[in-house]
Parts: C-alpha cells; sequence; structure tokens
C-alpha cells in the first residue's frame, strides 16, 4: 500500500501545482 | 514487472499518457500559435514563452474543469438516479446514501476501516463525502483558472483591437467564456450518458467498466 500512497500524492502535487499555477497567471495577467 | 508498478498500473498508465498528451498539446499549440502570429505579420514566440503564457494555460484549465465538474456530477447524480440495466447505476430500492451496514459505518466498521469513517460525527460526515468534496473543490478551481486565464487572452484581443479591456465579473458573462465552458461541457454530458446508457446492452469482458458478458440486460449494477 505504500507505492499506492505515494502515486496518490503525487497526482495531487500535480493537479495543485497545476491549478495554482494557472491562477496566478491568470491574476498576474500573463 | 515490479510489484509496485503491477500495483499502480492504472494509475501510471494514465499519468504518462497525460504527460505526454500535455507535451503534445505544448508543441502543436505553440506552432499553431506561431502560425497565426506569421500571418497577422506579428513575432513569432519561444516554446517556454507559449507555455508559461494565459493561451496555454486557458485552453488546459477549460478541459479539466469539464473533466473533473462530469466526475462531480456522476459521483453526486448516481447516489440518487438509477438507470434500469445499467453497469454504472446501482440497483432499484438503493437510491440516496444507503444504511450503515452497506456503507460498513457505526457498529458494522472493520477493524481495517479508515480512521475517519470508524471516528463518528462530523469527521466521518466529511470523509463519508470526501470524495466529491475534493474533485468538487478541482472543479471550481480550474473553472475559475479558466476564467482568469481566459479573461488575460479576451483583454490582450480587446486592446489588439482597440477596445477597452473588462474585469474579471464582466468576462464571466461573456459569449467567450461560456462558449470555452459549455463546448467542453457538452461532451462530457453526452459520453457519461452514453456510458449509462450502452452499458445495459453492450459487454466488455473482462473490464468493470462492464456486467459479466453473460449478465441479463435487465440486471442493474455491477452487484446486481
Amino acid at each position: 500500500m505504500r507505492s499506492v500512497a505515494v502515486v496518490f500524492v503525487v497526482y495531487l502535487v500535480m493537479i495543485v501545482a497545476g491549478l495554482a499555477y494557472a491562477i496566478t497567471l491568470g491574476l498576474q495577467g500573463h | 514487472m515490479p510489484r509496485w508498478l503491477k500495483a499502480n498500473g492504472l494509475s501510471i498508465a494514465f499519468g504518462v499518457i497525460f504527460i505526454a498528451s500535455l507535451v503534445g498539446q505544448a508543441i502543436s499549440g505553440h506552432t499553431d500559435f506561431n502560425h497565426d502570429q506569421h500571418i497577422h505579420h506579428g513575432d513569432p514566440i519561444s516554446l517556454w514563452h507559449y507555455v508559461t503564457s494565459a493561451v496555454f494555460w486557458v485552453d488546459v484549465m477549460e478541459n479539466w474543469q469539464s473533466e473533473y465538474l462530469q466526475f462531480t456530477l456522476y459521483i453526486f447524480v448516481t447516489v440518487w438516479l438509477l438507470q434500469q440495466g445499467s453497469n454504472e447505476s446501482k440497483p432499484p430500492g438503493d437510491e440516496g446514501p444507503e444504511t450503515d451496514e452497506q456503507q460498513l459505518l457505526g457498529k458494522h466498521t472493520k477493524a481495517e476501516s479508515p480512521g475517519w469513517a470508524k471516528a463518528g460525527g462530523l469527521r466521518t460526515r466529511i470523509y463519508s463525502n470526501s470524495l466529491l468534496l475534493v474533485m468538487g473543490t478541482i472543479w471550481l478551481l480550474s473553472w475559475f483558472a479558466q476564467s482568469v486565464t481566459g479573461r488575460v487572452i479576451f483583454n490582450a484581443e480587446q486592446l489588439d483591437h482597440q477596445s477597452s479591456p473588462v474585469s474579471w465579473a464582466t468576462y464571466i458573462t461573456t459569449s467567450d467564456f461560456w462558449n470555452r465552458t459549455l463546448q467542453n461541457w457538452q461532451s462530457e454530458f453526452l459520453a457519461v450518458g452514453s456510458m449509462a446508457i450502452l452499458t445495459v446492452y453492450l459487454r466488455q469482458r473482462g473490464s468493470p467498466e462492464s456486467k459479466p458478458v453473460g449478465s441479463p440486460h435487465s440486471t442493474t449494477g455491477a452487484e446486481g
């Protein structure tokens, strides 16, 4: 189950990073 | 094949084709953007400039939001609505949040049940809806990201054509925002509706997305 938890975290990090970057970009007006 | 790879094959395979498609989108989107610049006598931009611009990210986010809306809605709606004969539906009589016995809650929890399922009270209520809450939050944040990046592109075009830029509140009422939104939603809803009804009569041997091949058309739900 350890590797499953790692994949779970990788997915969440990937999603949060994408959202955070896009929102920052949009709010900064680039 | 290593054990960790076999245990995570589905998530890793989709993660890999996600990254590959995103890279493909970046390369083809960049080429397309520069082609557009060329025919409008503009300067080409670098690939790095393109992938760090709102032009690229609005396209990524409008697709993300529609996918997460699709799953959010499907998770929520399938609690209450049924489709007779569908693998994607619960059997008749199971509408709603179901009993504690069916959901392994209260005195029906097991030793290996998640901590928040055993905790009771608010923690169990939150955990009971955690999938919907997280998928719904990702949907709303990606839709918001689409709106702020979309506004940047919209305003750049406004300025190019000597028109005034618009506020975020105005942008979300524009046809540009709703065209980007609804063109993605319509395809998601058609695909989900298709899955609900096609699994009544069609089968894929070995897939959990299908009923067993010999299962009667009238059987509703995988365990029905």
